[in-house]
């Protein structure tokens, strides 16, 4: 089976060890800001390409879970984007905090049930 | 004209006023020595408390801090206390918080303190305070930076810092947005006291943006942003603890659930709990809340590590200890399963926790 050509992008080192609150008006380095900065410009190239982004949450200071959410639900929510394009299209790495997977599949699914 | 200053009665009235001057000169002078006598010893701080009751009594409303003033040990009336300086707030009574009796203090009881402190300054209405003599107590509040505050004049504003981080310090910081820069550099701080280096503790990270989240959020209802969160940290260099206390003069907990609009999955949430309460009480609420069975009733769906019940996570991670939360009319001791009516109640929230050797983190 042909493997898909991956782009990475890392929340450390890309946008702010520091991630903060849900929206931009609510304090610095938000998931929205993150979202429309980084995630989903980088998303949509890859679905674009056929090819698979590669999420590292790791080497933060930590996460709340509305930067989260806002950042990942935020792509059903406001880029409309399909569930089962983006499932197929992301991959996330989080070594430190393995739970944040399961948060992040979790937060996809409810917005997907939401949008409908 | 110097015809007139020298005849007998002009010189008669300047002899005798020149006399009743000079005698009350002396007896100022001697009152004033008796004075400095007494104040042998004691610290400007203590000097000017002495001097306020003498002057300014009856101006002042006195209210009485608990002589064990720890928000944590003594919830109901540290939680009394509180009632009291706000009903004096809500008329703008000048007030005098009587600290003399005071055995123990916590940081907890100190950031409500300080925060209280800002809230009438800022208010443009007086605020003072002693000493306590017990020599711990009156330590710790002067290390806080309580004294060197009460005389300063504080503006309205979106931000404040009070005292520095020294040895065995406690700094406070209070904002209204999610500062995770802010609390990422106190983690910083504490695993520099704790571990004598540099390293992540991303369960303190989550709980302080969690909180402070919850308080630009619904601290006031429909008026997001409206409400300061205050953060103090307190570093135990000799124990290798750090305890950090965070708290907002908000609606609370349950005043914010009860005022979910009809939109809100909250709306009308007591009645889709009802069955599963035995007592009814917010202090049993609070646990439901905590382990994350109220989110799942209500909303039928899993709280997602969000929230209070998501900072419950975090304690249960290891990744802090001895976690306290007070808000409206609950107190938990989350750490021990411990869970109270408080009487009266706290209008805002509160939450207590410390980090040790013992907790989880990251290089």
């Amino acid at each position: 089976m042909k493997t898909k050509p991956k782009i990475t992008l890392s929340v450390a080192d890309e946008f702010s060890r520091t991630p903060g609150p849900r929206y931009e008006v609510e304090g610095d380095f938000s998931g929205e800001s993150f979202r429309k900065s980084l995630l989903f410009p980088k998303l949509n190239k890859t679905i674009q390409d056929n090819s698979l982004l590669e999420i590292n949450l790791d080497g933060t200071a930590g996460y709340g879970t509305s930067f989260l959410e806002e950042a990942f639900g935020g792509l059903i929510r406001h880029n409309k984007l399909n569930r089962e394009t983006i499932k197929n299209s992301i991959q996330i790495i989080s070594d430190e905090e393995e739970y944040l997977i399961d948060d992040i599949e979790k937060y996809l699914d409810d917005a997907a049930r939401e949008a409908i | 004209m110097k015809k007139l200053y020298l005849t007998r009665k002009f010189v008669s009235y300047n002899k005798n006023h020149a006399k009743s001057l000079h005698i009350r000169a002396l007896k100022h002078k001697a009152w004033k020595k008796g004075v400095n006598i007494s104040e042998l010893g004691h610290s400007p701080v203590e000097r000017r408390q002495t001097h306020h009751r003498g002057l300014n009594n009856h101006s002042y409303k006195r209210i009485i801090a608990p002589i064990n003033f720890s928000f944590i040990d003594n919830p109901n009336e540290v939680s009394s206390f509180i009632y009291k300086l706000k009903d004096a707030f809500n008329k703008r009574l000048k007030v005098f918080v009587w600290l003399d009796d005071v055995t123990k203090i916590d940081y907890g009881a100190i950031v409500v303190l300080l925060s209280i402190m800002i809230k009438y300054k800022s208010s443009n209405i007086d605020f003072d305070g002693g000493l306590p003599k017990n020599k711990g107590a009156r330590k710790l509040l002067i290390q806080s930076g309580f004294f060197a505050n009460l005389y300063k004049e504080f503006e309205m504003s979106d931000a404040y810092k009070i005292g520095e981080y020294d040895n065995e310090g406690i700094c406070t910081h209070a904002q209204k947005n999610v500062d995770s820069l802010l609390s990422s550099q106190l983690i910083t701080n504490a695993t520099k006291t704790i571990w004598g280096e540099t390293r992540r503790c991303q369960g303190v990270q989550r709980t302080l943006i969690e909180l402070m989240q919850n308080t630009n959020n619904h601290a006031s209802i429909g008026l997001p942003g409206e409400k300061h969160w205050w953060l103090s940290s307190y570093h135990n260099r000799k124990e290798k603890i750090v305890a950090f206390s965070f708290v907002d003069l908000g609606v609370g907990i349950f005043e914010n659930l009860n005022n979910k609009t009809e939109k809100s999955k909250w709306y009308n949430w007591r009645t889709r709990i009802a069955d599963r309460l035995k007592y009814g009480n917010n202090a049993e609420l609070l646990r439901l809340i905590l382990d994350g069975s109220l989110h799942r009733t209500v909303t039928e769906s899993d709280f997602r590590g969000k929230g209070l019940p998501g900072i419950a996570q975090v304690l249960s991670r290891n990744q802090i200890q001895n976690l306290h939360i007070i808000s409206n009319d609950a107190y938990a001791n989350v750490s021990e399963g411990r869970y109270i009516k408080l009487d009266p109640p706290f209008d805002g929230t509160f939450v207590y926790w410390e980090l040790t050797k013992e907790n989880e983190n990251k290089a």
